[in-house]
């Protein structure tokens, strides 16, 4: 499978501490690779990395062989990546239909384009009928997706989801996971950094695990489930 | 040589003038430092001050100094009243409505003297304000000397109120973490109330010192002491009490060697141009931690 | 949008009528569309990107010094003298904002009245620039048609045209990719990059396009005020009466700037007699008001209490 994304040796250190150090990773389209790891393992800091939201000490990413390391986040967006955060972050003042239509107009030049767009986006996530509410009003669950669709709109070649399901209950979360493989399925490279082990097992292609900012194990969900020092890493910081 | 006298009386006067500069900026920065609010009003509470001693002067005849002992409690009680019934309000607001709600109370300040005291300048006539003594040579005023032991006094007595006392600790406790110092029991409510209180007392104070210096008018020169504070404390940096001395002492001598060394009408410009510059490119060696976040 | 295209005409048509209906209450009308104008071409910065300038002031002396220099020394015309006026203001502003831009929130707001400060310094004492302490005085204006620019009557058209202008902008920038783009750099950074919207250059734009259509109110107040004083045009008062005229009126709305620029005149004007010079006590008060039971200004709140209703009655049905 040709490589979307590459991203070799990425370090990333605050003040003298090193929250990521020398971790590689690349994803073909259409993959779903998982992150995962224990709390303070660095998992958030490489994704934001890799994304430009956080300054990197040395590596280098590729997306589609073009050399990104230096670009700003928003130049990558513009080349291709889509991003949720963790805590979700939509523009509080604006209607669901305009945080999407911002994204939209990533793409579209004009008005009924960028609306175009963002409609089938929401319809995509299921948010459609809530297009006209203010985006404060929505839930938990509905702000997840209203993530994924600003991260969708910008029409990513790869999508970032930053524990997309954390918090949901059983139903949501079935949904959520059908939804990520269907996005998979439309040929897009997914990284994704959760929690959620029934997510993590039944969705990723490849998973890397990540415990004190190195790469402990990597392989099928299979194999790194059952590999010892992942195992320990968990048991070791409960 | 007698570039050196010249030199050195400069000097001198720099660091009169940056003793009431420091004295202005303190009440800024004890404010800053404790409840994360820029106190737009803080330069028309100065003013504030100047007008409570043409008052006591004119109805009883007070000389200003005598008249601190009424201005002080009187400022302290007002800073009190609107911490209570404004800040208090917007303290978990975005930081910019309390800018707004204190550029609100500046304008009502100056208004409302503008209404009670009209617009011709004021001040109070003392019989020491022209006189001068010299020391090696440099002469000093007799004015800024006492402005000068007076701003000694007032931070010899906050630093004991901040670190001898519990009402100090909890005020510390507070502008390190309202949270945390919650926990442990503090009401930083009464806190914010008592170091707003305080910072309008350091205010009023300064005003009247300036009093038989400077003339009073209602609207102006609020914003320009608002200003020489702000600058004071980001030179020296915001929310650190000590430093706002370094940072008074540092913007009266940048003013006077940059007037009469460069070109003396840009006098005001100068320190303007220095909080400029920090507020760039050093904001947190200067600011602490706080430029970041907000 | 039709609605604000609609009100649009409603204030060409009024406007339009208005010096026939009161030719004499021609001044105080000049007044409310010039600080319609800036209050409105503030707020493409101030609310709809977020950042609280207390400088703009600085803008309207440009427009008017552009105007009166122009004029007095080198006979240039006003509509030239403007428009190089706003080509100034935006490079101004790129610099302005380039040099600001890296501070937040509050620390922006008293960068502006830093930089604003030290530009009133430089028209103070700049004499041979500016006529200095004392000022520029324009003696004579061209007569384009025939129209006496000194008149009334044609400066109030002109402050029409200019806050018409400065509200069509805005509508039509609203609706679009950079109003939205606007927005989400006030609401989130970070979440805007990830739209792929370039933070800096966004607010760059703003100010640019802001300080332009300011200093073109500024040349116009030039001509109304006839004699220019750096100390008058440059206040920092006038900066705080600008981002007060739209914050009260409502911050990132097409009509709450223009609302407020009539309510806050139209104050001042009502308690001409009580107040005298302090009519500043009211935009003291007034901004309490706001800050305290009005966060989003008075047609910013309106505005809120609409949708809500709509939103209720769309739950229920």
């Amino acid at each position: 499978m040709p490589n979307v994304l590459r991203a070799d040796g990425i370090t990333v250190k605050f003040g003298g501490v090193t929250a990521v150090n020398n971790v590689s990773l690349s994803l073909g389209s259409g993959e779903i690779l998982g992150l995962i790891g224990p709390n303070g393992a660095g998992k958030t800091t490489l994704f934001n990395a890799v994304t430009g939201f956080a300054p990197m000490h040395s590596g280098r990413i590729t997306l589609l062989d073009k050399d990104i390391t230096t670009l700003p986040a928003f130049k990558r967006t513009r080349l291709g990546f889509g991003r949720t955060f963790q805590t979700e972050r939509p523009f509080e003042e604006l209607t669901v239909l305009e945080n999407v239509l911002v994204a939209a107009f990533l793409t579209a030049g004009r008005r009924s384009e960028a609306e175009r767009l963002a409609m089938g986006v929401l319809e995509q996530v299921g948010l459609a009928d809530r297009a006209h509410q203010p985006a404060l009003d929505l839930n938990l669950a509905r702000r997840r997706r209203l993530e994924l669709a600003k991260a969708l709109a910008v029409k990513p070649k790869v999508i970032f989801l930053d524990e997309i399901m954390a918090g949901l209950n059983p139903p949501a979360l079935r949904e959520m996971i059908a939804f990520v493989r269907s996005l998979s399925a439309q040929g897009l490279a997914v990284l994704m950094v959760e929690h959620i082990m029934e997510a993590i097992i039944e969705l990723s292609d490849h998973v890397i695990v990540l415990a004190s900012g190195e790469k402990i194990a990597e392989g099928t969900p299979h194999q790194v489930t059952s590999d010892e020092r992942v195992i320990e890493a968990y048991l070791g910081t409960d | 040589m007698a570039g050196l006298d010249i030199l050195l009386q400069n000097v001198a006067n720099g660091v009169l003038m940056g003793g009431v500069y420091a004295l202005i900026g303190i009440g800024l920065t004890l404010v800053f430092g404790v409840m994360r609010t820029i106190n737009f009003a803080h330069g028309d509470f100065v003013v504030l001050g100047m007008y409570s001693a043409v008052l006591f002067n004119a109805l009883l005849g007070w000389d200003p100094y005598l008249s601190l002992l009424l201005a002080m409690p009187i400022g302290f009680f007002a800073g009190v009243v609107v911490e209570r019934f404004i800040l208090s309000r917007v303290v978990d607001a975005p930081p910019e409505s309390a800018l707004l709600a204190t550029l609100g109370i500046s304008l009502i300040i100056g208004n409302a003297i503008l209404l009670t005291f009209g617009g011709e300048p004021r001040s109070v006539q003392v019989s020491y304000a022209s006189s001068t003594f010299s020391i090696a040579g440099v002469n000093v005023s007799m004015v800024l000397l006492l402005a000068g032991i007076a701003t000694v006094i007032m931070i010899a007595a906050l630093y004991a109120l901040l670190n001898r006392t519990e009402i100090g600790r909890a005020i510390r406790g507070t502008a390190e973490n309202r949270l945390g110092a919650e926990l442990v029991g503090i009401d930083t409510r009464r806190i914010h109330s008592i170091v707003f209180g305080l910072g309008v007392m350091l205010a009023v104070m300064a005003g009247v010192t300036l009093i038989p210096l400077l003339f009073a008018t209602p609207t102006n020169t609020g914003a320009v002491f608002t200003l020489k504070a702000f600058v004071v404390t980001v030179l020296g940096g915001l929310g650190n009490v000590g430093a706002a001395i370094a940072g008074g002492i540092l913007l009266g001598v940048v003013e006077v060697l940059g007037a009469s060394y460069f070109m003396s009408e840009y006098r005001e410009a100068y320190g303007l141009i220095a909080f400029l510059l920090i507020l760039l490119f050093r904001p947190e060696g200067l600011f602490g931690r706080t430029v970041k976040r907000v | 949008m039709i609605k604000h295209l609609i009100g649009l005409g409603v204030l060409l048509a009024v406007g339009i009528a208005y010096p026939a209906i009161f030719p004499n209450n021609l001044t105080i009308a000049i007044s409310v569309l010039l600080f319609a104008g800036w209050a409105t071409s503030w707020d493409l910065l101030g609310g709809w990107n977020g950042q609280v300038s207390l400088g703009h002031a600085s803008f309207v002396g440009l427009g008017a010094y552009f105007v009166a220099i122009g004029q007095s020394q080198f006979g240039l015309a006003p509509w030239w003298t403007m428009a190089m006026a706003a080509a100034f203001a935006a490079v101004l502003g790129y610099f302005w904002g380039q040099l600001t831009f890296s501070l937040r929130g509050p620390y922006f707001s008293l960068s502006t009245i830093a930089v604003a400060e030290i530009l009133r310094l430089v028209a103070i004492n700049e004499e041979w620039l500016t006529g200095g302490a004392t000022g520029v005085f324009i003696a004579t204006l061209p007569e384009p048609f025939g129209i006496d620019l000194f008149s009334r009557t044609a400066q109030f058209y002109m402050a029409l045209a200019f806050a018409a202008m400065v509200i069509a902008i805005v509508i039509a920038i609203s609706r679009g990719r950079f109003g939205y783009q606007l927005r989400a750099v006030r609401e989130d950074e970070d979440s805007a990059m990830a739209s792929g919207i370039d933070p800096t250059a966004t607010k760059l734009k703003a100010f640019m396009l802001s300080a332009a259509l300011t200093s073109i109110g500024g040349g116009i107040y030039g001509i109304v005020l006839a004699f220019i004083e750096p100390h008058v045009i440059f206040a920092l008062l006038l900066s705080v009466q600008i981002a007060l005229t739209a914050i009260i009126g409502g911050r990132g709305t097409i009509w709450g700037p223009a609302v407020g620029a009539l309510v806050l005149v139209g104050a001042g004007e009502m308690f001409r007699t009580t107040f005298a010079e302090a009519n500043m006590l009211i935009y003291g008060i007034l901004i309490l008001v706001v800050v305290l039971f009005l966060p989003r200004g008075i047609v910013g709140e309106l505005a809120r209490r609409h949708i809500r209703r709509l939103y209720a009655k769309r739950a229920q049905g």
